[in-house]
């Protein structure tokens, strides 16, 4: 699992490579510590290579989110595999989040 | 199918060797990739709960995961000597709920029963059993 977090035209953009699974998000969580300091910009969730997600990953996604609604962020989530979409649509998450 | 079984202890950085456990049960029993992956998720969710809550913190504790098939259906067993435990009578997540309501957790179990087709479980002899069934026709 990598994650990289990096801005681009003004939005901070965080992409997630590999398994999030609940093994993975322990450093996940550290990886996306940065997301924190965001000052109102919007935040993009880029899954496009991201194979699979556990509850403990849609925790981080959910606390990003709920973070971000704090400062007025949007937080958009791009690329999600049809596989994943129907952890999304299982979970509900799929009413929370923006889809680019 | 042969009954195929996989020890793992309380650790879930053990995770992926479960991952690579249960792609072998799916591809054994001709499930497709997006089955398998769900597959994957409801195990996972299910043997981390019983990582995180059976055995007292800072103990080591063995958790068994045992599949077997047929025509019928894939079973899974998930046993461990810990406290009694039931993840069945947790209350089930409100997935309507908007961001700022949404609670952090519950979301596992709730994983494992859009996933699967039945859970039980048992207190037998002083072990939880777990048996996660999904139909294959």
């Amino acid at each position: 699992m990598k994650t990289t977090i990096e801005e681009k035209n003004g939005e901070l953009v965080a992409t997630f490579e590999g398994r999030l699974d609940t093994a993975a998000s322990v450093q996940t969580a550290k990886d996306i510590e940065p997301l924190n300091d965001c000052s109102g910009q919007d935040i993009i969730l880029d899954c496009t290579h991201l194979d699979y997600i556990a509850s403990s990953g849609l925790r981080l996604f959910l606390g990003v989110l709920k973070d971000a609604k704090v400062k007025g962020s949007k937080v958009y989530v791009k690329g999600l595999n049809n596989d994943l979409k129907s952890v999304f649509a299982m979970t509900g998450f799929i009413n929370l989040f923006e889809f680019k | 199918m042969d009954r195929k079984q996989l020890k793992l202890q309380n650790d879930v950085q053990l995770v992926p060797q479960l991952a690579l456990f249960v792609d072998e049960v799916c591809e054994d029993a001709g499930l497709d990739m997006a089955t398998t992956m769900k597959l994957n998720l409801a195990i996972e969710e299910a043997v981390v709960n019983v990582m995180n809550y059976a055995y007292p913190q800072d103990t080591v504790g063995d958790i068994y995961i045992e599949a077997q098939a047929d025509d019928e259906q894939l079973e899974f067993d998930i046993s461990d000597s810990g406290s009694p435990f039931d993840p069945t009578v947790r209350q089930e997540v409100d997935t309507t709920l908007s961001a700022e309501e949404r609670p952090i957790g519950g979301l596992g179990i709730h994983l494992v029963r859009q996933i699967m087709d039945s859970i039980n479980y048992e207190r037998v002899g002083g072990n939880n059993i777990l048996r996660l069934v999904k139909k294959l026709k």
